[in-house]
């Protein structure tokens, strides 16, 4: 039997090694990538390890920023900064609606009785069932024509639509959760429906709403087709279009196109490493990410 | 609403409340997404090219028999299914494998299932990106290890060529999609009580036979899940395109959300872009709606 162990143990962390390789390796290539000069990134055999450590493709980036053309480096560079502060305001705004607006909207799903309950429940899930694409037309020529396409209030907003049925999901099951005495203590001291609210249900879900925070963030920190289609000029493009100009460029030199590609998932990665538990847990209850 | 202090206020019904709170949250998805697909829809039966503007005419049916005749949209079905299939296989099965080790009890799981938060989190445009850097045909990583273990003589163009064009998109896309099938499969497994297995062994059942009569059975509904929504993932996919392979090369990964993007943006017909779009939709929907009674039904108790 102790044979048994030993072997179980054994298969164990050979797996866990191959998976451990698998879920960081192709991502900490990237890094180690983005510290090295343009010349070693070319070598063959590749270098591994960034011997020394060359800060250059990130100083072209904040340098492009700061001077524009005088800096001397590639377009896109320059004005990836400004793109990163754009999707930092877009999925910022987003996460902070979609939450204020998905748990009023989560409550009555969760807690009232009123006839059209399962109707509307099943009509805010089935709107995500439609292909992004499909109302991608109609919204750039809409955009477009009452002059709205450009700006990344209107990116926000559709992201928010994008986003809300799966706050309103998370949050109403979340809701389901907090024991109905509490809020019936509340009703007998005469709170108003909005003050349960406000007072009782809001602050006691307060995990179940960062979970929805953060994965609203995220969700919208990766979308691309809206981003893309949208940006007419480099003002109002988000990190993920940067990205994709930077990798469909052949021009650009290697080492930038993979530095931006590195500080483009700074964000959301620290997120998903510092609040793990809150993803996990909201992942599991609404399913997400498409 | 009236305060009256002597008598207890008088409420607004359950309807009503339900109607002031869930407003915003409705408004703004009735706006982006039912106005915007009653205007698809619109567009799909008309003639509606921006580079011949003021020719816009409603001919009905016609750019749906028009798709439904050409191979301009058959073969990227194909090329589509192809593309899903492959993904949900390797998904399901990746994921199955890792939730079968992260179920074991064994110091450093928590970790491991930390970091599978890592491809999660990567957006899909930054994971092309890093693939496309990962199979560069002179310099990428892929062909450096391949190389060095001497698995191929020289350095491939693998984006450059059919079939490995589709085996490299498949792997690159399902890398940053097993992590949440993992997930969802995990919490499926944890949800098997311990001693149905611990009885099983007592019976003298073998792991297979563990894997094949309890585990399976009792982890398909999740299964089901896990599968419809990757279905329906991979069915649009088009950030990965447009980054790693552009619908190249010569069509090989010509999917149908590539097809539509460069029918309505490239070319600005955006009458055929609308009905093609809207088979697509179709096509998600019936299948979405397929293997649910499909997969429920075999995955409910006799």
């Amino acid at each position: 039997m102790r044979q048994h162990a030993r072997l179980r143990l054994i298969v164990i962390y050979v797996s866990a090694a191959v998976l451990m390789i698998g879920t960081v390796g192709p991502f900490l290539w990237l890094v180690s990538s983005s510290f090295q000069y343009e010349r070693q990134l070319l070598s063959r055999p590749p270098q591994w390890l960034p011997n020394p450590i060359v800060l250059d493709s990130y100083r072209e980036i904040f340098e492009g920023a700061l001077l524009g053309e005088d800096s001397g480096v590639p377009y896109q560079s320059r004005i990836f900064l400004r793109s990163f502060a754009n999707s930092f305001f877009v999925a910022g705004s987003v996460a902070a609606v979609a939450v204020i607006a998905g748990a009023y909207a989560a409550y009555p799903l969760a807690r009232l009785d009123f006839r059209g309950r399962s109707t509307l429940l099943f009509g805010i899930l089935a709107s995500r069932l439609i292909p992004g694409l499909s109302l991608a037309i109609p919204i750039v020529l809409v955009a477009r024509q009452i002059g709205m396409s450009d700006r990344i209030v209107t990116l926000v907003f559709i992201n928010l639509s994008f986003i809300l049925p799966y706050v309103i999901w998370l949050l109403q099951s979340y809701f389901k959760t907090i024991p109905m005495e509490l809020e019936d203590a509340g009703r007998i001291d005469g709170c108003s429906r909005l003050q349960v609210v406000n007072r009782i249900i809001l602050p006691l879900a307060l995990p179940g709403l960062t979970s929805a925070a953060i994965l609203a963030f995220m969700l919208s920190w990766g979308e691309f087709l809206f981003a893309l289609l949208l940006a007419e000029t480099p003002a109002s493009y988000t990190s993920t279009v940067i990205v994709s100009l930077f990798a469909t460029d052949v021009d650009v030199n290697y080492v930038s196109i993979i530095t931006a590609g590195v500080i483009s998932v700074i964000p959301p990665i620290c997120f998903a490493l510092v609040f793990q538990r809150f993803i996990i847990s909201g992942l599991l209850s609404g399913s997400l990410k498409g | 609403m009236q305060a009256n202090a002597a008598r207890p206020r008088k409420e607004m019904s359950q309807g009503l409340l339900a109607v002031f709170f869930s407003a915003p949250a409705v408004l703004i998805i009735a706006a982006s997404i039912l106005v915007p697909f009653c205007i698809a829809v619109y567009l799909s039966l008309h003639r509606w090219n921006l580079k011949r503007p003021g020719r816009e005419k409603f001919i009905g049916l016609e750019n749906y028999i028009d798709w439904l005749g050409d191979s301009d949209f058959w073969e990227p079905l194909q090329t589509t299914f192809t593309f899903a299939i492959g993904s949900v296989a390797v998904i399901l099965v990746v994921s199955l494998l890792i939730a079968l080790l992260l179920n074991e009890k064994f110091p450093g799981r928590g970790v491991l299932r930390a970091l599978l938060l890592i491809p999660w989190a990567i957006p899909s445009v930054v994971n092309a990106l890093l693939w496309k850097w990962l199979l560069n045909p002179q310099y990428g990583l892929v062909n450096a290890v391949a190389y060095e273990l001497g698995i191929i003589t020289e350095y491939q163009n693998v984006l450059g060529s059919m079939p490995n064009v589709m085996i490299w998109l498949v792997i690159a896309y399902s890398w940053i999609h097993i992590p949440l099938a993992t997930l969802l499969l995990l919490s499926g497994l944890q949800t098997i009580p311990g001693d149905i297995y611990e009885s099983a062994i007592v019976d003298g059942a073998g792991l297979w036979q563990r894997f094949a009569y309890i585990t399976f059975p009792l982890l398909r509904p999740m299964l089901s899940i896990v599968i419809i929504f990757e279905m329906i993932f991979a069915l649009k996919v088009f950030d990965i395109i447009f980054v790693l392979t552009a619908g190249g090369p010569a069509d090989a990964t010509n999917v149908l959300g590539w097809q539509i993007y460069t029918e309505t943006f490239r070319k600005l017909d955006f009458g055929a872009g609308s009905s093609i779009a809207m088979l697509l939709g179709a096509i998600t929907l019936a299948l979405a709606i397929i293997f649910y009674v499909f997969l429920d039904r075999g995955a409910r108790p006799e």
